[in-house]
């Protein structure tokens, strides 16, 4: 039953909105619009899972004194701290919590994405060799798109622009709709498999 | 160690060092390229140019983080400048929910500006009649069906609590039929739902603001016509900025376009140790 | 001035052939109303489009078009009501040219899109598919699937890290659970899991959501389970982290350099943070598989890796690694599915070069 009513759920709500995709009647929208509300407030209700989560971890870290039990204790009295300002002092453009998300979160999490610059950097030079033809292509393709995209492209040659977007536009596009054509099967074949119930990783371990 | 194979050696330190010195030269020695613009930001910035004021309302979606901030921040910046200015009414909505921070931002930056300049009450922006900015919403995908019947179902109050039925401009503004366009900042695959759902389904023109790592996925979507526009990471905001400042929106260049000088300086030292480590590689292979 | 007196003088023609129907495949309440230009539309500023029913006293005004657009869609209308429709030719001097009325026309709600029938026919022809080959597969376990690297290597990485003594890092992606990439990764956590349950290798998997963290708890515990070495599973093996995109980046990367793991999986959907998590992978000498299925990440991968699955391959791991029937032959009727698609693309892209468009059948309205 634990697992049989998870697997039956999905299947009739799964073949239901396949049909209803086919159906334009007004019955039909309607249960669309019933079935689409449903699935925000159940996301929502994720955000409860995630909150419990954080706290049982943590929690767990803390009581039993394991390596690192002091990080836990900062993140869960930084969340309940800006929780509590937050709800209380408002979220508008002035408030406490704007504050403290513009001038503590925003440039944390601008520095951990301004490491990519260096790691592009170190991976670019480790790995970019022209070992053989096809990477030579490669090479000359990067270098003719990161020069002709930059300002002073147009000033090495002034038709640079317009072959870095052809680059884009063509051999780039011709091989990203092929992966996009398998990874679009792939996806449709994996959602088939969970509707009908042969692919069951989704509930946790097998039978 | 033979000097060749140092060429392929270089320690990492000293890779950073020289990055960090070219990225912070530009800010005290500025270099003056003006940037050239590409045929999808002139796309996009002469429809929104083609947009009726006071008609019907572009929405904006916030989707970004403070990761992306130096890409996508400019964008929403620029965008929102455009339309308060020529007086576009602007739906302001997220589904990340780091994008509302990012949204208030960007709105509270321009709107001060704005009204700062405005002459008069009717050239000010009012919350409510030219700007409403409805919030944060868990599950995008069934959030951006259902406001092809209903934006009031998804959003019944905006971000501040206030019910949009009290809002004159979500009073007049119930799906997508009411929208021109729909603008999506993102540095995620939002704007694949937006074509997917609210493009094919209710016919609302869809156009997006990404990163540089994932504009390069839609390029098929600018080909078949599915976007009207696509501003790529942060040369498409510099280019954006450049257009504004041509067409007297602006006065001065914005920050994307002095963050170019320093993205075109990392480039060239990027280039020039690919050039260093394959001059090494094929020295060492032609010395074994 | 001059302009307005000319125009006085002009008499111009009216529309005809108005014709109102019902717009197909939608949910009523829609009429389409199409006519035939006045000869003179040049000379005309818009046309009003006014509506009766049998109900009304006087016609009702609906909308305008602009000149030279001779069709109007009326979505105010109630459903099995007749409606007949007139044209006004307005000129700029406000004087209007009225049409004859059109034929009655009435709205109704449709029960089946036609214009998806292309999309019904395809997802019958690879249902179809699905079933075959899950039932061929049930009977021939040996269907063939040629070498994936990437998943041959699987078994060399768990050896290497049993050697060194040191943990196997699993990262199922950044994407929660609803996402298929993050299903294919639990999938392949599960098999990895069996394997490292044999050589009693410690492993870390580490998650972004909650959901995944449970739902990867229970596979592994179970992949124990299933091995016979229910003893030897820690709950410390798997790590919910924070849902923050670059935290989640940090705190990985902080258990890469202190942990150091002899091999690291990044298997699922990543974004920016694929190139941080990878690199520092790189730094610590790690060996490392990653495969997802966001096309614009692989680059990092590939070159900060050593295997790389791209794309679909990530779908097939759990096949190749299981050899499950079922999920063989679903995995088979994805590469017929392919091989159909483009055989179809490859016929529509010849006959367009002979001038048969036939590229409408695979535009979903």
């Amino acid at each position: 039953m634990k697992r049989t009513l998870p697997l039956a759920i999905c299947l009739v709500i799964g073949v239901s909105m396949v049909i209803q995709f086919f159906i334009p009647h007004p019955v039909s929208l309607r249960y669309n619009s019933t079935i689409l509300t449903w699935v925000i407030i159940l996301t929502a209700f994720a955000l409860i899972l995630a909150i419990g989560n954080v706290f049982v971890h943590h929690g767990h870290k803390i009581v039993k004194q394991q390596p690192g039990w002091f990080y836990s204790a900062v993140t869960i009295v930084s969340m309940v701290i800006v929780a509590i300002i937050g709800l209380f002092w408002g979220i508008g453009g002035q408030s406490l919590f704007q504050k403290i998300y513009l001038n503590i979160l925003s440039p944390l999490a601008a520095t951990m994405f301004a490491l990519l610059a260096y790691y592009m950097a170190s991976a670019a030079y480790r790995a970019f060799k022209a070992r053989s033809i096809e990477s030579f292509m490669l090479l000359a393709a990067a270098f003719i798109v990161m020069i002709g995209f930059m300002p002073f492209g147009q000033y090495i040659h002034p038709r640079l622009p317009d072959f870095a977007e052809w680059i884009m536009q063509v051999p780039n596009m011709a091989s990203k709709r092929g992966i996009l054509i398998g990874i679009a099967f792939g996806a449709i074949a994996t959602a088939l498999k969970i509707i009908l119930g042969i692919e069951r990783s989704w509930l946790g371990g097998k039978d | 160690m033979k000097w060749h194979e140092r060429l392929t050696g270089i320690d990492r330190r000293i890779i950073y060092g020289l990055l960090t010195i070219f990225i912070i030269a530009p800010f005290f020695i500025p270099l003056k390229l003006r940037e050239n613009i590409m045929p999808q930001t002139k796309k996009l910035f002469d429809f929104m140019e083609s947009i009726p004021p006071h008609e019907k309302a572009v929405i904006i979606s916030f989707d970004y983080t403070p990761s992306t901030y130096p890409e996508c921040h400019p964008m929403a910046v620029g965008l929102l400048r455009q339309c308060f200015k020529r007086k576009i009414p602007v739906i302001g909505m997220s589904f990340d929910p780091q994008g509302p921070g990012m949204a208030v931002d960007a709105s509270d930056y321009v709107l001060s500006e704005i009204n700062r300049e405005a002459a008069s009450p009717d050239d000010s922006v009012r919350y409510g009649i030219d700007y409403v900015y409805l919030g944060y919403k868990a599950g995008f995908e069934a959030a951006i069906l259902e406001m092809g019947e209903n934006i009031a179902s998804v959003f019944p109050r905006d971000h501040l609590g206030t019910p949009v039925e009290s809002l004159p401009l979500m009073a007049r503004t119930k799906n997508y039929k009411d929208i021109a366009i729909a603008l999506i900042i993102t540095a995620a695959a939002y704007p694949d739902w937006w074509v997917l759902y609210a493009q094919s389904r209710y016919g609302v023109k869809v156009a997006a603001g990404l990163t540089a790592v994932m504009a390069a996925e839609f390029y098929p979507y600018l080909q078949t016509g599915q976007f009207t526009g696509m501003l790529s990471g942060m040369k498409g905001a510099a280019e954006y900025e450049e257009l504004m400042l041509r067409h007297n929106y602006t006065q001065e260049l914005g920050k994307a376009e002095r963050g170019m000088n320093s993205q075109s300086m990392i480039h060239i030292l990027i280039i020039l140790f690919i050039i260093i480590g394959n001059i090494g590689y094929f020295l060492s292979r032609k010395k074994k | 001035m001059m302009y307005l007196v000319c125009l006085s003088l002009i008499t111009i023609a009216p529309v005809t052939d108005v014709q109102a129907a019902d717009k197909p495949n939608d949910a009523g309440s829609n009429i389409i109303i199409t006519w035939i230009l006045s000869p003179d539309d040049a000379f005309i500023e818009y046309y009003s489009v006014l509506r009766r029913s049998a109900h009304d006293t006087d016609e009702q005004y609906i909308g305008r078009n602009k000149n030279g657009i001779c069709t109007f869609e009326d979505n105010t209308t109630q459903d099995n009501i007749a409606y007949t429709y007139v044209i006004a030719a307005v000129m700029a001097n406000g004087e209007a040219i009225r049409s004859e009325p059109s034929n009655p026309g009435r709205s109704y709600p449709q029960v089946f899109h036609s214009g998806r029938i292309n999309v019904l026919v395809c997802i019958l022809i690879f249902s179809a598919l699905v079933l075959y080959f899950v039932r061929r597969a049930r009977r021939d376990k040996n269907l063939f699937i040629r070498k994936i690297a990437g998943l041959a290597a699987v078994e060399d990485a768990i050896g290497r890290a049993t050697e060194m003594g040191k943990p196997i890092l699993y990262v199922p992606g950044l994407w929660d659970i609803d996402s298929t990439a993050t299903i294919a990764s639990m999938n392949i956590l599960g098999e990895i899991a069996k394997k490292i349950a044999r050589y009693d290798t410690p492993l870390i998997v580490t998650n972004r959501w909650s959901v995944t963290y449970t739902i990867s708890k229970e596979i592994v515990k179970e992949a124990f389970i299933s091995q016979g070495h229910p003893d030897k599973f820690k709950n410390d093996y798997i790590r919910y982290l924070t849902e923050d995109q670059f935290g989640f980046a940090a705190a990985v990367d902080g258990i890469m350099i202190r942990e150091k793991p002899a091999a690291n999986f990044f298997i699922g959907y990543f974004w920016a943070e694929s190139l941080i998590l990878a690199e520092t992978g790189a730094m610590t000498g790690a060996i490392q598989i990653a495969g997802t299925d966001a096309v614009n990440k692989l680059p990092f991968f590939v070159t900060a890796c050593d295997y790389t699955l791209l794309g679909e391959e990530l779908y097939a791991a759990s096949a190749y690694l299981s050899r499950e029937p079922l999920l063989l032959g679903a995995l088979k009727a994805q590469d017929y599915g392919k091989v159909l698609a483009l055989v179809l693309l490859a016929v529509i892209t010849v006959l367009a070069f002979f001038g048969l468009n036939l590229s409408s059948i695979m535009v979903v309205r």
